[in-house]
C-alpha cells in the first residue's frame, strides 16, 4: 500500500499532528474493525503521537466515518488509503492516494485519469472542512447532487455533461469537473480547434482556466504547450471526467492562477495608457476608457490633417501649373491660399491631456488656435525650454500668462498654428514633456534655479 | 475577481460588515461599471467577459495605436515635399513692422525695482518668430526667477510684463539691465 502513495514522505508522519489521546480510543476501536491485514503498527503508533488540532479531530473523526462507509463497500483498499490520509496535511499527499479512492464511484473514469495527472485532487482535502466532508459521504451517488450539496459553492447550479459547452464560461466548478464518459472527453479534447486557442500574440480570444492547463499534463495525445494558456474551453471542461474529489485545492488553486492571469491582463493595459494614475482595476479601466477616447480623437484629427494637406496639394500643384513664371503671381497665389476659408470641412478640435511626473500638460486645439496649459514643479525656469519648443513646431506665440503659484508654475500659453503646418494635438504634447522632463531631468537636485 | 477583505472585527461586527458589504458592493460595481464602457468602447469584441474584455481593449489600443502612427509618418512625408512656409513668414514680419508703425508703437523697455530683490520689467517689441525666446534667454542669463509673467499681442507689437526675482544676490543694477535688454530687442 504504501509504495502506491509514493510521494507520502514519511517524515512528515512525524511532524504532522495526529489525533487527540482522547481520539485514540476511538480509533482504536475502529480500527480493529478494519478487514486489512495490512495496516501497519508504525501508523497505528502514530495517532498517539503527535498534538492535535481540532481540525484534524474533525477530519480524523470525519475520516473514520469515511471509513466505515467505505468497509461497508467493502472496500478496505481504500480504508486503508484514507486512513493513511488522516494524518497528513500534505495536499498533494492526498491526492495521490485519493485519486485512486476517488476512482472507485466512477468505475468508467480510469481512462481520464490516465489522461490527466492532476496531483492535487482529493477528497480526503475536502474532508479537512467539515462541510464538504459531509457531503462527501453522499458522494456516492451522482455528482450533481454532490456539488448541490457542497457548501463551498452554493449559488453553482449542478450541469451535466450534455449542458456543459454550453454553461457559463466563468463558472467556478468547472475545474471539479462531473462524472465523464471518457469517450466523449478524449472526443471534446480532440475537438478543441487549433484555432481555440490563441497563443501570446493575438489576444483576442478568452482565457479559460489557464489554471487548469498548468494542473494538467495534457497527454490527450496533442502535447500542446499551454504556457500563454490564452486559450477558450468554454465549458468544455465541464465534459470531462475530473474526480469531484479534487475540486478544492483545484478550485483554489485555479482561483489563484485565474486572479494572476487578471492581473497580468491589468497590467498590460495600464502599461499602454500613457498616463497611468493610481494602480487600482477601475482606475485603469478608466484611464484606457480616456485614452481609447484620446487616441480616436488623434486619429480624426490626423484625419483631417492629411485631408487638408493633400487638397492644398492639389491647389498649390494646380497653382504652379498655371502660373510658374513670375514670383509675385505665385505670392498672390499662396496668399489666396492661406486667405480661403479651411476646405469646408468640419472645424478641427481636439485636445489632450498629459500627466507626467513633475508636469502636467493640457492641449488645445481649436480650429487654428493652440491653447496649451502647463503646470510644473518649481525647479526650473521652463518658460524658456516651452518657448523654444513652440518655436520649433512652428507655433506662433500671442499671448502668454502665468507665473509663480505656491509650489508651482502655471502657465498659459495661446498660439496660432501656422498654415500649412502638421502640427497635431498629441506631438505637441508630447514634445512638451518630453524636453520639459528632460530640462527636470539635468537639473542637478541642489540647484534651485 | 473577489478580494476577500479581511473584516476588522474590533468594533460591533454587523456595523463594519454592513458598511463594508456596501463598500465593497460599490466597488464591484464602480469596476463593473467601467467595465461595460470600456466594451461599448472597443468595436471589436469577442466573448463577453471580464478578461477578453481587457484583451481587446489591449489589441484595439494597440491598433488605434498604429493608426496613429501611420498617419502621422505619412503626413510627415506629405509635408517633407511641400514647401512654402518662408514666404508666409517674412510676409508676417513686414505686416508687423507696419503695424507698429502705424499705431506709432515704439519698441521700449522698463526696469523697476520693487521691494529688494524684485524687478518689475516691461518690454515692447516688434512681433517677430523667436523673439519671445530670445527674451526668455536673456532673463535666464541675468538669473531671473519669474514669479508671473504676462505677454499679449496687439497691432504687430508684444507687450511683455514679468514681475522677476533676482538670484544672483545683491541688488540688480537697474540700469544695466535695462541696457542689456534693449539691446536685446534691437536685435531681434
Amino acid at each position: 500500500m504504501y509504495e502506491e502513495s509514493g510521494c507520502f514522505d514519511p517524515s512528515n508522519l512525524q511532524q504532522q499532528e495526529g489525533l487527540i489521546q482522547a481520539e485514540d480510543g476511538f480509533s482504536q476501536s475502529h480500527i480493529p474493525n478494519c478487514n486489512n491485514p495490512s495496516f501497519s503498527m508504525e501508523e497505528h503508533s502514530n495517532y498517539h503521537q503527535n498534538h492535535p488540532t481540532q481540525q484534524d479531530v474533525a477530519a480524523a473523526v470525519l475520516e473514520m466515518e469515511l471509513q466505515q462507509q467505505i468497509m461497508q463497500q467493502g472496500e478496505t483498499h481504500w480504508m486503508q488509503e484514507i486512513v493513511n490520509g488522516s494524518n497528513w496535511q500534505e495536499l498533494s499527499n492526498f491526492n495521490r492516494n485519493m485519486n485512486q479512492y476517488s476512482l472507485t464511484p466512477y468505475p468508467t473514469t480510469p481512462d481520464l485519469l490516465n489522461m490527466f495527472t492532476s496531483p492535487r485532487c482529493s477528497p480526503s482535502t475536502a474532508t479537512l472542512l467539515p462541510n464538504s466532508s459531509i457531503s462527501l459521504s453522499n458522494s456516492a451517488q451522482k455528482s450533481p447532487n454532490f456539488l448541490a450539496s457542497l457548501g463551498l459553492l452554493g449559488d453553482l447550479n449542478p450541469v451535466d455533461g450534455a449542458s456543459a459547452s454550453a454553461s457559463v464560461v466563468y463558472d467556478p466548478l468547472l475545474p471539479l469537473n462531473l462524472p465523464p464518459q471518457p469517450p466523449l472527453l478524449r472526443e471534446l479534447f480532440h475537438s478543441l480547434p487549433h484555432g481555440g486557442y490563441a497563443l501570446g500574440g493575438s489576444r483576442t480570444s478568452g482565457s479559460l482556466f489557464p489554471g487548469m492547463v498548468d494542473e494538467r499534463d495534457v497527454n490527450g495525445g496533442d502535447g500542446r504547450h499551454f504556457e500563454n494558456g490564452v486559450f477558450d474551453f468554454s465549458g468544455d471542461m465541464n465534459c470531462i471526467g475530473k474526480n469531484r474529489a479534487e475540486k478544492d485545492t483545484k478550485h483554489f488553486a485555479t482561483e489563484r492562477h485565474r486572479r494572476v492571469l487578471f492581473s497580468d491582463k491589468y497590467k498590460d493595459l495600464r502599461s499602454l495608457v500613457p498616463n497611468p494614475t493610481k494602480n487600482d482595476r477601475a482606475s485603469i479601466v478608466g484611464d484606457a476608457i480616456d485614452y481609447i477616447n484620446e487616441l480616436k480623437r488623434t486619429v480624426n484629427e490626423l484625419k483631417v490633417l492629411v485631408e487638408k494637406k493633400r487638397s492644398s496639394k492639389e491647389r498649390l500643384k494646380r497653382a504652379k501649373r498655371e502660373d510658374d513664371s513670375i514670383e509675385g503671381n505665385i505670392d498672390t497665389k499662396s496668399l489666396d491660399d492661406m486667405g480661403q476659408p479651411y476646405n469646408g470641412s468640419s472645424l478641427r478640435s481636439s485636445w489632450l491631456h498629459r500627466k507626467s511626473k513633475n508636469t502636467e500638460v493640457d492641449v488645445r486645439i481649436v480650429d487654428d488656435e493652440v491653447t496649451v496649459k502647463l503646470v510644473q514643479q518649481k525647479k526650473i525656469n521652463c518658460l524658456l525650454f516651452v518657448s523654444k519648443v513652440l518655436d520649433e513646431l512652428q507655433l506662433d506665440l500671442h499671448h502668454v500668462a502665468g507665473g509663480l503659484i505656491g509650489d508651482y508654475y502655471s502657465f498659459l500659453f495661446n498660439s496660432k498654428i501656422c498654415e500649412g503646418s502638421i502640427v497635431y494635438a498629441s506631438a505637441i504634447a508630447n514634445k512638451l514633456i518630453e524636453v520639459v522632463d528632460k530640462q527636470y531631468a539635468a537639473i542637478p537636485p541642489t540647484s534651485s534655479y | 475577481m473577489e478580494k476577500r477583505k479581511h473584516i476588522d472585527s474590533d468594533d460591533e461586527d454587523d456595523k463594519y460588515k454592513s458598511k463594508n458589504l456596501e463598500a465593497e458592493r460599490r466597488r464591484r460595481k464602480k469596476l463593473n461599471d467601467r467595465l461595460l464602457e470600456l466594451r461599448s468602447l472597443v468595436p471589436i469584441i469577442t466573448n463577453m467577459n471580464k478578461a477578453t474584455i481587457i484583451t481587446d481593449a489591449v489589441t484595439y489600443i494597440e491598433e488605434l495605436q498604429r493608426h496613429v502612427k501611420d498617419l502621422s509618418d505619412q503626413l510627415l512625408e506629405m509635408d517633407a515635399n511641400c514647401v512654402n512656409e518662408k514666404e508666409t513668414t517674412k510676409i508676417e514680419e513686414i505686416d508687423s513692422a507696419k503695424e507698429m508703425k502705424t499705431w506709432g508703437i515704439e519698441p521700449e523697455v522698463q526696469v523697476t525695482s520693487i521691494d529688494g530683490t524684485r524687478l518689475w520689467i516691461k518690454i515692447v517689441y516688434q512681433k517677430v518668430k523667436g523673439g519671445f525666446t530670445k527674451i526668455m534667454e536673456a532673463m535666464s542669463v541675468l538669473g531671473f526667477e519669474l514669479t508671473d509673467i504676462s505677454v499679449t499681442t496687439s497691432k504687430g507689437a508684444i507687450l511683455v510684463t514679468s514681475c522677476v526675482e533676482g538670484t544672483r544676490g545683491g541688488l540688480p543694477d537697474v540700469d544695466q539691465i535695462k541696457e542689456l535688454l534693449s539691446e536685446i530687442i534691437k536685435s531681434i
